[in-house]
């Protein structure tokens, strides 16, 4: 092909992309949000549906343009918006002031309550988080209930435990993990249905609001978005959908009638005090405020790594001097464990750990994330261990066995320190391969370095900051790592045979 | 087996055979040695001499013959000293934790070992600091201090120039005389003329021609030692 007709071809594509995008609008939304918000059809996978997907339809229909559909990580709608990938997002996304600060918000369009679900059998003991304190409560992290939490942890002395998705809080409450979840009246309902055996306090914790977000620079579409919205409300139109998906109540014509008479955006009322104020502080304020709850998940970091390269140091020890040493079958054995535990993604082995035997174990957050970095490190360790004792000379370990040396002195004395000085500098990079990699656990509930700094950044709105002071703390953690590793490595400076 | 005056021999094989695959290495040698020798074993590469140190030592299974041995010590020709260790950490290891020497004892001995050998101002110096013939001095002193009757040398002379052969040499006659047996193995025949007290010479896996090193490299009466000591002269001679 010339470069001509590749110059050609380019243009051609670069033109077909904006004439799609002039016709079309791009809305993002989260489909593992699921229903009623946003999920694939149950009876056709490739279609979705949800009261968002139609609002998202009724805005593209009113727009004169054919809806199309991103799908983004809901915890990343905001990012995603500033950036322009979608003109507009909607996800049961709340109406908190950060959001309104960095983006372009739209008018309400629903009304939720946050309410409060225990177990059955606690329904009089815990009737408000007041009653919970020294408890677990969870919720789906970067939203108004969990800013709600993070407040009741300062003044009920409860535990917030933040989750990914809003489907483990409730299946997690159901196994005892935890004691109460706080999520709005439409996760809860959908919750009642999917588990027996709990029960949702009616009382409104606080109540808040979903809205539609566009780029900041966006407003006129934000405007057009306003004055279908109200449209909507006025002749029934968002009714309709709202009953389809039976989430409609007595609170949206309040909403509605508020809305449409002019009142300012009423934001979130909360009964346990305003919610999502971090964002009308100035920028030190902020570091201020974040910086220790940031230093504090470092350390978890931090203990969590060293715990899991502890355990996969001595777990990679013995798999490694079992393949080198072991009898046929246990070197089978430990060769089946090291490929399936490398061969598979770590995210799964601790989600399976996790989620997959609670029915048979009930491992805490911690543990099971300690478990699942610690057996998948080992196998890799085990990896390096073996190369390191096999590249010790076989000629030492002849002279060895001439000295009269027994098998395990010569592994003691003789193989595994040349060993160790071989492993140091693969085993460093490992640990701080670690350090990183234990920001996966997040997804177990547990909030290390990089879930604070996501929820840091979703709460002011911006990932400049947050993001500087997270890389920061890792380097603050990795560095002398590194220079130690060296420094020891200088010391037991092998030859290079 | 025991020699006329009833004691122990501290090496005697007999008829070994060894196959590796098809090939077979060794072929029915017999090698003795008695207290006070310094034998020497000669051959081309490939007839069988590393092979046969190593059968005598206990580190390569045989397939036939039998091997009567005092405890054995084996320098190994690229010493395999232990690498994280010192000089005199390398020669005190195996007493202390072996034959259980109080360390201070196993230190005195193994300094006075150096100190024979001339590398006792050495002792602290981690292999990879040594020069070849160091290091093959303080392998030779780690095997000698687990005291062995028989001690077996790979190609001793092959890291050192020629100054320091002699004083090997003188070294290795010396400890033939204080009572041990010694076996090396060597292609360098002016050494092997000069300090051995017996010549045994490995062709395919046979010995083929044993005697005084003397007469037995001086006239040679086997194809095979002619052979041998025309390669080692073509070879002295390119240099």
């Amino acid at each position: 092909m010339t470069i001509r007709t590749l110059t050609f071809a380019c243009v051609w594509v670069l033109i077909g992309f904006s004439s799609a995008g002039a016709q079309s609008l791009r809305w993002g939304g989260d489909a593992e949000g699921g229903a009623p918000f946003v999920e694939a059809d149950p009876r056709d996978p490739s279609k979705l549906v949800g009261f968002d997907v139609e609002i998202a339809e009724l805005i593209a229909r009113k727009l004169g343009r054919t809806p199309q559909f991103l799908q983004v990580q809901f915890t990343s709608l905001d990012q995603s918006a500033k950036r322009g990938d979608f003109d507009i997002g909607l996800s049961g996304i709340e109406d908190i002031p950060a959001r309104r600060q960095s983006l372009a918000a739209s008018i309400p369009y629903y009304e939720f309550r946050e309410l409060l679900t225990v177990r059955s059998g606690d329904r009089d003991r815990y009737r408000s988080l007041a009653d919970l304190k020294g408890r677990r409560v969870a919720t789906l992290g970067g939203t108004v209930a969990y800013d709600l939490l993070l407040d009741a942890e300062r003044r009920h002395g409860i535990t917030a435990v933040s989750y990914d998705d809003d489907v483990h809080p409730y299946s997690d409450l159901v196994l005892g993990r935890v004691d109460a979840v706080v999520l709005d009246n439409v996760l809860a309902d959908r919750a009642m249905r999917r588990n027996a055996g709990l029960v949702t306090h009616p009382e409104a914790l606080a109540a808040g609001h979903y809205i539609v977000i566009t780029a900041p620079e966006n407003t006129a579409l934000r405007d057009q978005v306003d004055q279908i919205l109200r449209d909507a409300m006025k002749d029934g139109t968002l009714e309709t959908i709202f009953k389809k998906w039976n989430v409609w109540n007595e609170d949206q014509p309040a909403l509605y009638a508020r809305v449409l008479s002019g009142e300012s955006a009423p934001g979130t009322s909360g009964t346990q005090g305003t919610l999502g104020t971090q964002g009308t502080q100035g920028t030190l304020g902020t570091v201020g405020t974040y910086f220790p709850s940031l230093l504090r998940a470092a350390v978890i970091t931090l203990v969590l790594s060293c715990a899991a390269m502890a355990l996969a140091v001595a777990l990679g020890v013995m798999i490694a001097t079992g393949r080198v040493y072991g009898d046929p079958v246990s070197r089978l054995l430990l060769t089946i464990y090291v490929e399936a535990m490398r061969g598979t993604p770590v995210l799964l082995q601790l989600f399976v750990i996790y989620y997959g035997l609670a029915s048979v174990i009930r491992l805490p957050a911690f543990i099971a994330a300690l478990l699942g970095l610690g057996l998948n490190y080992a196998a890799y360790e085990s990896e390096i261990y073996r190369s390191a004792l096999e590249a010790v000379p076989r000629g030492q370990l002849d002279a060895a066995r001439i000295l009269g040396f027994t098998r395990m002195q010569t592994l003691r004395l003789v193989r595994a320190p040349q060993a160790f000085r071989l492993a140091l500098a693969p085993m460093t990079n490992d640990f701080v391969a670690l350090l990183k990699d234990s920001s996966l656990v997040s997804m177990l509930t547990v909030v290390e370095l990089t879930k604070q700094t996501q929820i840091f950044a979703t709460n002011i709105g911006s990932w400049v900051i947050p993001g500087l002071l997270c890389a920061l703390l890792y380097l603050a953690m990795s560095l002398p790592l590194g220079y130690l590793a060296r420094r020891l490595e200088e010391r037991w400076r092998m030859p290079t045979v | 087996m025991e020699d006329a005056d009833g004691m122990t021999r501290p090496l005697d094989a007999k008829g070994i055979w060894l196959k590796r695959g098809s090939r077979e290495i060794l072929r029915g040698v017999d090698l003795r040695a008695d207290a006070g020798e310094l034998v020497a074993l000669m051959g081309l590469s490939g007839s069988g001499k590393t092979t046969m140190l190593r059968v005598i030592a206990d580190l390569e299974p045989r397939d036939g013959g039998d091997v009567t041995a005092a405890k054995v010590g084996m320098v190994f020709q690229f010493h395999y000293l232990f690498e994280h260790l010192c000089a005199i950490d390398n020669v005190t290891l195996a007493p202390i934790e072996v034959l259980r020497v109080p360390p201070a004892q196993a230190k005195q001995r193994a300094q006075q070992l150096l100190d024979q050998l001339g590398v006792g101002h050495r002792s602290h110096a981690l292999p990879r600091e040594l020069s070849g013939g160091e290091a093959q001095r303080v392998a030779i002193a780690r095997a000698l201090a687990v005291d062995p009757p028989l001690l077996l040398l790979d190609e001793p002379t092959a890291s050192l120039d020629p100054a320091r052969r002699n004083d090997l040499g003188d070294a290795l006659l010396q400890l033939a005389q204080s009572g041990r047996a010694l076996v090396m193995t060597s292609h360098d025949d002016d050494f092997v003329r000069d300090f051995a007290t017996r010549v045994v010479v490995l062709a395919n896996g046979e010995v083929v021609e044993q005697g005084d090193p003397k007469t037995v490299l001086t006239a040679p009466t086997h194809p095979a030692t002619r052979e041998l000591l025309q390669l080692e002269r073509a070879r002295r001679g390119v240099q």
